[in-house]
């Protein structure tokens, strides 16, 4: 299908429409049982004024829990698709995920650490926060250090080589933990999961995930010289170096909020733009956008699954993986290896 | 090896039985032992920690180590011999944190572990005793089974009348859970949900060791509903569509933050303050290890779920009964807040 | 500036890496109208200086000259909006469609945070028109020819409205029709007041399309000037180690009309 053949409105209505459908869809089903009335009434009294306001149980599971997760995954699968995007630009590989540089590990093993010291949720959240820039920071010390003729090669390598270190400092804190208590919840965290947001973690995270998709937004068009090569898009004016550096910092700081809020989620970064790019192609002023929109409705979907198909909560990285692996292998046949 | 090992439990079951004609004995398949420990065995390894709980109650000065770190505040709780002991780590098949070379270095005369196991289990255990030569005894069982525990463990390291001791009062505490639910009509269970981890999101499913004392005690563990299994997350919404009639935890945190929280309290167990944390020195009363450190839960739980249900239940009973226990099993009495907390009801 | 100053010039120019030079300085230039065809065998530096041209790589001493004014004068987008790089046609990692990968050569007209304008959309319409490849606009990258990406590297090097551009071997890897091509839209350029530098493996190319020509080996020029008067059978004979017979044999008569 090529892009051309749809007027650019008709993109963005349907990707707007979408996600307003999953939201609508999230808030509307759950655990929880509510009846289509009782919604509207819900709807009514608590936008609109009009109408007598509900029960105070079916008012805190709509409005205190349901609609906090839902702007949650909103947000995070907005974040980590771009995020993805705009690596899998840099790094000039479709293959790429944003968690190349260490994000992730980095945030796992500051939780791993918060849980294993017991101390509250607000301050694994935070640990995990630190960690996750801290393993990006260190990455790119390295890759600093390290002079080479191919500099974002060796960007991937020392992501990779931190990855590693970070995760077995992980496994080494999941040995340590005591089974019948720590170890349960440092493996939950690690599986990824949306079920204790509240609506206060999100005054505090959706800035910093705002904050970091700004820059990525406002250089949509200047991501796409960089992925012609350091050496071509410094030829036709572009200051690189600086520019990667800034994109770097900005997906770091989305994603790690990200990540501290959520867990580790895998494959949104990677499979979405993917899809986004078969979509709408590969210029990044439209892939931004269409993956903004896309990993939103794509991880809302998936969040609204993990919390209703079984009375137990299903990880949401077990989830987007079953999802995220059968699209993957899917938009791989068909485009050849290359998108 | 394996036919010696189940020999050797077939050929001591008849003595196990002929120990105590008044109650029952440990059944030959609950009890693994690889070895023969020679005489009483004077220097014991736990290897994990219900086996360091049952140790520690019947004889303290034979550990040699603790298998998981335990807080100075419970420590200060326990007998003056467990109170220096190092942390030597667990004994758990791929998940051991004692090497077997420092296991060899520490010359225990038997390694024993309590709890459930299964064949991974027991094979893992007969390998470490074909490496080491170290005799190993696996006692498993739940709740019901404590009394024989103690009595075959107290055997075992010669102290049976400390052993006996202690299972006459585990007797009385399951005596009196068979007593209270005797008098409760089969309808009148509550529904229980038992919150773990820091935002007590975390529960055991059906058949759960975790969640084992709210079966027993009369209640109905709402998670069960999910299946079976161990560990699980929930989310709010769900326990939101439970509403279940006690909540318990054994997190002071999460108890602390719920009644604030205005999402907890839409549940009807938060507002009518049904939301109660268990206490956990010197161990975990409910949960944390699954092991003999739950007998003082029992009556607590039962006082908690069936408030008023028998006289024994009253908070001052409640609380000369629990104290007693508490000074047969540790040496020590109730620390002052525990101690303050039960004579108020709370 | 003067007619004569040329756009782009080397003065005394020792390439190499790390402060090491690869040979001996060596002196450049290229004039506005002017085609300059850089010959040499493999591993004799083309890369290394054009990189050093283009101010990808620092000079190990010596300076290049944008414009009468030393390269590092210019801030990079001022650099990019005098000096064009088009550089060997290879597959991009992106299916980007032609008209959008033409106006990415506008990057040195707009501010950090603007995006191409209907201006400069219209930009890249023109240069793609003008190499005769408009009817390519719509078309991915992915899906066109390697002369045809070549073409649309051109076009964007156009739309960046430098004054000099700098090739690196244009015609590599392209089919022969294609090599016409793209000699061709060299010459045209060259009519167009635009200076090119370019390097190539055929000496036959050279001398169809160039006004002046370098011989390069070791890290430094051999020769300089017209280009019949350099690139001949004997010279060409000594760079390339082969027999001078066999070159003269193989390369066109002198005085072929261009």
């Amino acid at each position: 299908m090529r892009a051309g053949a749809v007027p650019r409105w008709a993109w963005h209505a349907g990707g707007w429409g979408l996600l307003l459908a999953m939201l609508l869809l999230a808030f509307a089903v759950g655990q929880f049982p509510v009846r289509p009335a009782m919604l509207l009434q819900a709807l009514g009294s608590q936008l609109f004024g009009v109408g007598e306001p509900v029960p105070p149980t079916v008012h805190a599971a709509l409005w205190h829990i349901r609609l906090p997760r839902a702007l949650a995954a909103v947000l995070i699968g907005a974040v980590l698709s771009a995020a993805g995007a705009a690596y899998q630009a840099m790094f000039r590989n479709p293959l790429v995920s944003p968690d190349i540089l260490g994000v992730s590990a980095g945030a796992g093993l500051g939780a791993s650490l918060a849980l294993f010291l017991g101390l509250p949720m607000l301050l694994v959240q935070g640990f995990a926060f630190a960690g996750g820039l801290a393993a990006v920071g260190l990455v790119c010390l390295v890759a600093a250090l390290v002079r080479r003729h191919e500099p974002v090669l060796v960007l991937v390598l020392a992501g990779v080589a931190v990855s590693a270190l970070l995760g077995a400092g992980i496994s080494l804190f999941k040995l340590l933990a005591d089974p019948y208590t720590q170890l349960p919840s440092i493996t939950f965290w690690l599986l990824g999961g949306l079920n204790a947001v509240v609506a206060d973690d999100l005054r505090v995270t959706a800035p910093l995930l705002l904050a970091g998709l700004l820059p990525l937004v406002l250089l949509r068009w200047r991501v796409n010289l960089l992925a012609l090569g350091d050496e071509e898009a410094s030829a036709l004016g572009v200051a690189v170096v600086p520019l990667r550096w800034t994109l770097i910092a900005a997906a770091t700081l989305c994603t790690a909020a990200a990540v501290s809020l959520a867990g580790i989620i895998g494959w949104v970064g990677l499979v979405v733009p993917h899809i986004a790019r078969l979509l709408v192609g590969a210029d990044f002023r439209r892939l931004l956008p269409a993956s903004l929109l896309l990993g939103a409705s794509f991880l809302l979907a998936a969040d609204t699954l993990a919390r209703t198909l079984a009375p137990i909560e299903l990880p949401l990285g077990i989830l987007t993986a079953c999802v995220g692996v059968p699209c993957f292998l899917l938009v791989l046949a068909r485009s050849g290896g290359r998108a | 090896m394996k036919r010696r090992a189940l020999l050797q439990a077939l050929a001591l079951a008849p003595l196990l039985a002929a120990g105590n004609g008044r109650v029952r004995a440990m059944p030959a398949q609950r009890v693994l032992r690889l070895g023969e420990p020679a005489g009483s065995p004077k220097r014991v390894f736990a290897a994990g920690a219900p086996a360091a709980v049952l140790i520690a109650a019947l004889a303290p000065e034979r550990l040699l180590g603790w298998p998981m770190r335990v807080a100075p505040e419970a420590l200060a709780l326990l007998p003056a011999p467990l109170r220096a002991l190092p942390v030597v780590g667990r004994l758990a098949g791929r998940g051991s944190t004692v090497s077997l070379e420092r296991l060899l270095a520490m010359q225990p005369d038997l390694v024993l572990d309590a709890g459930d196991f299964d064949a991974n289990y027991r094979s893992s255990a007969e390998r470490v005793w074909q490496q080491t030569g170290i005799p190993i005894e696996l006692v498993a069982g739940r709740l019901p089974d404590h009394p024989a525990q103690l009595r075959h463990v107290g055997r075992l390291l010669g102290v049976a009348a400390r052993g006996e001791a202690l299972a006459q009062a585990a007797e009385a505490q399951l005596a009196l859970v068979r007593e209270v639910l005797a008098a409760r009509p089969a309808d009148a269970r509550p529904t229980v949900y038992y919150g773990r981890g820091g935002d007590g999101l975390e529960s055991g499913l059906a058949g759960s060791i975790n969640t084992e004392v709210i079966e027993f005690c009369g209640g109905r563990n709402v998670a069960a509903a999910a299946g079976n299994g161990g560990l699980a997350r929930v989310s709010l919404e769900q326990l939101l569509a439970w509403d279940p009639d006690v909540i318990l935890t054994q997190d002071a945190a999460f108890a602390a933050s719920a009644p604030q929280d205005p999402r907890w309290r839409s549940l009807r167990a938060v507002r009518s303050g049904r939301l109660h944390c268990a206490p956990t020195l010197p161990f975990g009363w409910l949960d944390g290890p699954p092991g003999i450190n739950r007998l003082p839960g029992l009556a607590w739980l039962l006082a908690r779920l069936h408030p008023g249900a028998a006289p024994a239940l009253a908070p001052t009973v409640l609380h000369a009964r629990i104290d007693a226990l508490h000074r047969l099993l540790w040496g020590s009495r109730l620390p002052a807040g525990t101690a303050d907390a039960l004579e108020r009801g709370r | 500036m003067n007619a004569a100053t040329p756009l782009l010039e080397a003065r005394g120019l020792a390439i190499g890496h790390a402060g090491v030079a690869l040979g001996a300085p060596l002196a450049l230039s290229v004039q506005a109208g002017e085609v300059v065809c850089l010959l040499g065998p493999n591993g004799c530096g083309k890369t290394t200086l054009f990189r050093t041209l283009l101010g990808l790589l620092p000079a190990v001493a010596g300076e290049v000259r944008l414009h009468g004014r030393p390269l590092r004068g210019h801030d990079r987008a001022q650099r990019a909006r005098l000096l064009g790089y088009v550089p060997q046609a290879a597959p991009l990692p992106f299916a980007w469609r032609v008209r959008e990968l033409v106006a990415m050569g506008r990057a040195a007209h707009l501010g950090l945070l603007t995006m191409p304008g209907r201006t400069d959309e219209e930009i890249a319409d023109a240069c793609l028109h003008e190499l005769g490849i408009a009817a390519l606009s719509a078309r991915t990258v992915d899906t066109l020819s390697g002369g045809e990406r070549q073409l649309v590297l051109v076009a964007r090097a156009l739309a960046q409205q430098a004054r000099v551009l700098v090739m690196d071997e244009p015609t590599a890897s392209l089919d022969f029709g294609n090599q016409l091509r793209i000699l061709d839209t060299v010459r045209a350029l060259a009519g167009r007041g635009i200076g090119v530098l370019l390097s190539t493996h055929q000496p036959q190319h050279a001398l169809q399309v160039a006004d002046r020509i370098a011989l390069m080996a070791g890290g430094s020029l051999q020769a300089l000037g017209p280009a019949h008067a350099v690139a001949t059978p004997e010279r060409l004979a000594a760079l390339y180690g082969v027999d001078a017979v066999r070159i003269a044999a193989s390369l066109p008569v002198a005085g072929t009309p261009r």
